[in-house]
């Protein structure tokens, strides 16, 4: 067994009704629960695997794919698309490295488009995790992905 | 010199936080250190409910209130109020409704007619520190009941005070204690239910991360009074700060022994636990809570046991809600009759509400219970913003209903409320106003309680899902008439069969809206229509579907973008016969609902089609010859209209161009209607009227000038000689002010007088003009008078605001700017006058009164106030109604009260046989394109009349007629986007001159305007589909 997995063990007594804590912590490390996880789980606490699998799944708070801890949404309804969407995706992309669809192997970052968010006057818009922004630009999005904008010196 | 002694409260709330309270505290901190200020405190607080204008700012001992905070307006704090004793005015509270700055926090409405208990310490406590808590009586209470009270009078108090559960359903507590207490068993749990699932609601949220310690020392006091050692706390995971401020808080209380092993040393043991809830609504029940607590799924389980018998692992377990909590401490120490004083005979206490969309005061508002629903709207939450019209109340979250206006005086409490259909519930307030779409409303809430639902009752399971996909297609125009029904079928089905309150309550928000708001389901069902302009599948972009006659305003202005101005001529000509006119002076209610005005400016659409139409009168783009040159005219049939106005004229260029002999009476000299005897020339040129006019002849429509029904040939004769007829006389009898002398010498009316200008005919007026009212005919007479030789002042009286005005804003602002002055709040009282001829007028000032069942403040008189005005002339511009004289006695048709004509809404046919009406005859004075509405609408209905076929109107989903790809903007022109100012006549030009006073747009501006446009045309499916094609046929073209 993983040695992070381990030290979560260790601070609970194995008991049936620690399994939504221990499901949490376990997606607070890893971003996910994955089957070897919830297997190493259910051996811990003595609830069978399948109801391990229920209850997780019964839950809206746990992931079975990896999410990045900035889970970006780009707007792609046709305000946004008018007000330069596409290009911003792209820029989006090139910045943490991935595409649509994608999680960064760091677990830092995923990716996805979203039909309308409903915020069409401040076009084009993207969510990150809970924030809006509204009005992107280029620069922006470089502000927002904490990359300096290509071109300019690292240097102050 | 020494600084004052002072304590900055910072608001450390979740919704302050997310809009920078910790960057003001840094601010604040480091200039206190920069100016060595001594003596200052700084004090983070929990959430002050008032998230809306944070970050939020207190300052002690002045309780100066700062709102809306920036890192620069912290600084100016620091160095003006904190070193120079000077408050930062330009920083307070601006009152919504006033504009006034309120300073101190009291003083503000929003706190002002609260009832502060259970919240009285967010925002001036430190939640962090225990000490701040007991200083403010903290533990006081559980000192009272462990040392002098026995659980079973703890239990009595309770049941005194009336408590009833906050979490939603009202139970009384004191019996759930007692029946918990009583139980069997030595083993007993206390749990708070902090799961608050509800979305809108954020009650629980702020008390735990503002007082957490008023809801520990409840539940100690609670287990004590029921028997149990061990506690519960179940917090849902979104809440990461509650949860840790509540860790904190229970650490703290442990060390002060206030909590754990033998506390107070009286032998009481009582240790709690933090459950953290992980996604799922349903928890908020407590068999579903318990479960979830146990690691198991939440699903509700049937009850009888009750969990006060058999709860957490069978024992006996008693489930409160935070608020419920917070208020025992309080109960204890004061006394229960100082608590059921409060309220209600049977909802004792206060109700916390979370208030908010469309409200001025968007925050946590706690009012006795009793307080009328109008009160915490209007009073506390200082009504709704941009003069928009109340439409509905949410209450109780997913579980409760949408109450209408009409309803706004129930007062709030658990059986009001559930008997007119919602419930109190946790504690969600939701203000909606007429941008807000009744089904979608429902439709949200169903999809919500329908991802939430366990699975465990088939009911619930598959009957929200049936009632949420028939939901969903009436918002998309796919609609039934039977699907109403069906959906209170399925809704009494999902009540009866549901184990638990999701499944039981889950309807609620659809019956309420049904009951409440049928008619809305019906437009949008029957009618095809989103009344909100909401429903995307159904209004396609939301100007062409306000639009009264149709018009594609999203394509025109996409085929502007692409310079395609004939093409876009084209489109506006369809559906407008009267396009140049139409473009000068249509109150452009597109404008108000477009896209773009939602968070910026809305597109110019009237000025764009100005810009085409304008382009079309330079390239002589208007068509040449007729359609339908050289057709028997009698083929069809005869129809006349009585009425050259803009709904005959529409009627009968529609039933002209259906091959119909159409002739229209028009008794002035000229056609045009009011767009010839009332709108000035400087607002509609005359060749521009004649254009469009000469437009409409090319159908083949006869215009007979000079003949007046009534006089010159009589309505029975042209029932005789034609088969059907459309009459739109309008209206044009100028109401009475009903005061002593109006018939004087100098007295004028506003509709003789605008008609008198604009056919040139002579006029003769004063120096000193006055006028009465607040609509176009005002404004018009008024900026007419000002055009006269001679004249010098010209002063408009009106008894309400400049919000309640009904002219357009544009024509206000026009008025204003060519000098005119309007007093507001001011009605006439007296007609003063001289050898038969007026000298001037008596006035009074009007004040706004209370709120009327509306919601408006109607304007009272104030005593005394009455003043004189010298004038020579007075024109009374106070409405229009139609005069009926024309059609004789006997006419036999139906006719209201207000002299108009009474017509089916639908079809515009009067109760007798092929006579049919509409315009302002029908409606009393509007606006230009309702009467072409009504025109376009009746010819379609004459026709059917004609063949003999059933006169029944269909409807259809708003959709464009051609779908164009959208453009991309530049980076550039997505900063520089912004509304553009149209272009006018300077002053000087204006002076005693009618030339027109609105210009042109360039091309230039109109390109970069048209581009702002948001296409909401291509949201629809039907859009995307199409997009999706084009984008393939690209695709495959570029290889």
């Amino acid at each position: 067994m993983e040695e992070k997995l381990k030290t979560i063990f260790s601070s609970f007594k194995g008991k049936e009704q620690e399994l939504i804590p221990i499901l949490q912590k376990v997606q607070d490390e890893y971003g996910y629960l994955s089957k070897p996880t919830m297997l190493e789980i259910a051996k811990f606490t003595r609830v069978p695997e399948s109801q391990v699998y229920s209850v997780a799944t019964f839950y809206g708070q746990f992931r079975f794919t990896p999410k990045g801890k900035k889970h970006v949404m780009v707007c792609r309804g046709t305000a946004c698309h008018v007000r330069g969407a596409p290009r911003i995706l792209g820029e989006v992309e090139k910045l943490i490295g991935i595409k649509v669809g994608e999680t960064s192997p760091d677990l830092e970052y995923s990716l996805e488009t979203v039909a309308c968010i409903g915020a069409c006057g401040l076009a084009p818009n993207m969510v990150v995790n809970d924030v809006t922004y509204g009005r992107l630009t280029n620069k922006k999005i470089h502000e927002i992905f904490g990359r300096k904008e290509k071109g300019k010196s690292d240097e102050k | 010199m020494k600084n004052k002694s002072r304590k900055i409260f910072i608001c450390h709330g979740t919704g302050c936080i997310s809009s920078g309270s910790l960057e003001i505290r840094k601010v604040i901190e480091e200039e206190i250190k920069k100016l060595k200020l001594k003596d200052v405190e700084i004090v983070p607080t929990g959430c002050h409910g008032f998230c809306q204008r944070g970050p939020i700012v207190i300052i002690e001992p002045e309780g100066i209130f700062y709102s809306e905070l920036k890192p620069e307006d912290a600084k100016e704090i620091v160095h003006s109020h904190l070193k120079n004793n000077k408050p930062v005015e330009r920083l307070f509270y601006p009152d919504p409704i006033t504009g006034k700055s309120i300073p101190h926090y009291p003083d503000i409405d929003f706190y002002k007619k609260q009832q502060r208990v259970i919240l009285q310490n967010c925002g001036h406590i430190n939640p962090e520190n225990i000490d701040h808590y007991l200083k403010v009586n903290g533990y006081k209470a559980l000192k009272k009941a462990l040392l002098n009270m026995k659980p079973k009078d703890i239990i009595d108090e309770i049941k005194k005070a009336g408590l009833r559960g906050r979490g939603g359903a009202g139970f009384p507590t004191g019996l759930k204690w007692e029946l918990c207490h009583n139980a069997s068993g030595s083993k007993k749990y206390m749990v708070c239910n902090a799961d608050e699932g509800d979305p809108g609601a954020f009650m629980d949220r702020s008390i735990l991360e503002a007082d957490p310690h008023s809801v520990i020392e409840g539940l100690v006091i609670a287990g004590y009074a029921i028997g149990a050692d061990e506690g519960y706390i179940y917090v849902r995971a979104e809440y990461p700060l509650a949860v840790k401020r509540f860790r904190i808080a229970l650490q703290q209380a442990e060390e002060r022994e206030l909590l754990g092993k033998n506390i107070m040393g009286t032998g009481f043991n009582f240790k709690m636990n933090v459950m953290e809830g992980a996604g799922a609504f349903v928890c908020g029940e407590e068999t579903a809570l318990i479960a979830s607590i146990e690691g198991r799924s939440g699903r509700p389980r049937p009850r009888p046991p009750f969990p006060v018998h058999s709860g957490l692992w069978g024992k006996p377990t008693t489930i409160d809600n935070v608020k419920t909590l917070a208020n025992v401490p309080r109960i204890i120490l004061n006394g229960a009759e100082w608590f059921s004083k409060i309220g209600t005979e049977k909802c004792t206490g206060t109700a916390v509400f979370a208030l908010t969309g469309q409200v001025a005061n968007i925050g946590l508002v706690e009012v006795a219970m009793g307080t009328p629903l109008r009160k915490i709207i209007y009073e506390v939450g200082g009504g709704i913003p941009n003069h928009k019209a109340f439409k509905a109340v949410q209450t109780g979250g997913p579980s409760g209903g949408c109450l209408p206006a009409h309803l706004l005086n129930l007062p709030v409490d658990f059986d009001s409320l559930t008997s007119a259909g919602s419930m109190m519930g946790s504690g969600g307030m939701v203000v909606m106003d007429e941008d807000t779409c009744i089904v979608d409303v429902a439709r949200y809430f169903i999809d919500f309680t329908q991802k939430e639902s366990c699975g465990e009752c088939v009911p619930c399971r598959l009957g929200t899902k049936q009632m949420l996909d028939i939901l969903t297609d009436i918002s998309e125009g796919k609609g039934k008439l039977e699907d109403i029904d069906l959906l209170i079928e399925l809704a009494e089905g999902v009540k009866m069969g549901s184990l638990c309150g999701l499944g039981k309550t889950a309807p609620n928000p659809v019956i309420t809206t049904i009951k409440y708001f049928r008619d809305e389901y019906e437009a949008h069902i029957k009618y095809k229509r989103c009344p909100a302009v909401v429903c995307k599948e159904i209004i396609s972009s939301p100007c062409q579907h306000t639009c009264p006659i149709d018009t594609e305003a999203s394509t025109y202005i996409a085929l502007i973008a692409e310079k395609r101005y004939k093409d876009a001529f084209d489109i506006i000509l369809k559906d407008n016969p009267l396009p140049s006119v139409v473009a000068r002076v249509c109150h452009h209610p597109c404008e108000s609902k477009c896209q773009a005005g939602k968070w910026a400016e809305p597109i110019s659409i009237r000025a764009l089609k100005r810009f085409v139409t304008d382009y079309a009168l330079e390239n002589d783009l208007y068509p040449i010859t007729k359609i339908n040159s050289g057709r028997d005219l009698n083929a069809n049939g005869k129809v006349a209209i009585i009425g050259a106005g803009p709904g005959g004229l529409t009627a009968g260029y529609y039933l002209a161009e259906m091959e119909y002999d159409v002739t229209i009476f028009e008794a002035l000299e000229t056609p045009g209607g009011a767009l010839a005897a009332c709108i000035p020339e400087y607002r509609l040129p005359r060749n521009i009227l004649n254009k469009d006019i000469e437009h409409i002849k090319k159908s083949g429509v006869m215009i007979r000038t000079n003949t007046m029904v009534g006089k010159d040939i009589s309505f029975n004769e042209l029932i005789k000689n034609y088969k059907a007829i459309f009459i739109a006389t309008g209206a044009f009898k100028s109401r009475k002010l009903r005061i002593a002398n109006e018939d004087a010498q100098g007295v004028l009316d506003a509709m003789t007088f605008l008609k008198d200008i604009n056919l040139h005919r002579e006029v003769k007026i004063g120096n000193h003009v006055g006028i009465i009212g607040g609509g176009n005919a005002a404004v018009d007479a008024a900026r007419c008078a000002k055009r006269i030789q001679g004249c010098e002042t010209v002063i408009i009286y009106y008894r309400r605001t400049r919000v309640e005005m009904p002219a357009f804003k544009e024509e206000v602002d026009a008025a204003l700017e060519e000098g005119i002055d309007i007093q507001f709040l001011t009605a006439p009282t007296k007609i003063t006058v001289k050898n038969g001829k007026i000298i001037g007028i008596e006035c009074i000032r009007m004040k706004l009164g209370d709120l009327d069942s509306s919601g408006r403040r109607r304007p009272i008189p104030i005593e005394g106030s009455e003043f004189t005005v010298d004038l020579d002339t007075l024109i009374v511009a106070i409405g229009q109604d139609p005069d009926l004289s024309f059609l004789g006695n006997h006419h036999g048709l139906e006719v209201s009260k207000y002299d108009t004509i009474v017509v089916s809404s639908e079809t515009y046919a009067t109760n007798r046989e092929g006579i049919f009406a509409g315009g302002d005859v029908v409606t009393g004075a509007n606006t230009v394109v309702d009467a072409m509405s009504a025109g376009k609408t009746a010819a379609r209905m004459i026709d059917k009349y004609m063949r003999e076929e059933n006169i029944s109107r269909e409807y259809q989903l708003t959709r464009p007629s051609m779908y164009i790809s959208p453009v991309e903007l530049t980076e550039e022109e997505i900063e520089e986007a912004k509304r553009p100012e149209i272009p006018c006549l300077p002053l000087k030009e204006r002076v005693y001159d009618y030339k027109e006073v609105d210009l042109n747009m360039s091309e230039e501006t109109a390109i970069k305007e048209a581009r702002r446009c948001l296409r909401c045309d291509l949201e629809t499916e039907d859009a995307k589909k199409w997009l999706e094609q084009t984008q393939m046929t690209e695709v495959n073209r570029n290889g």
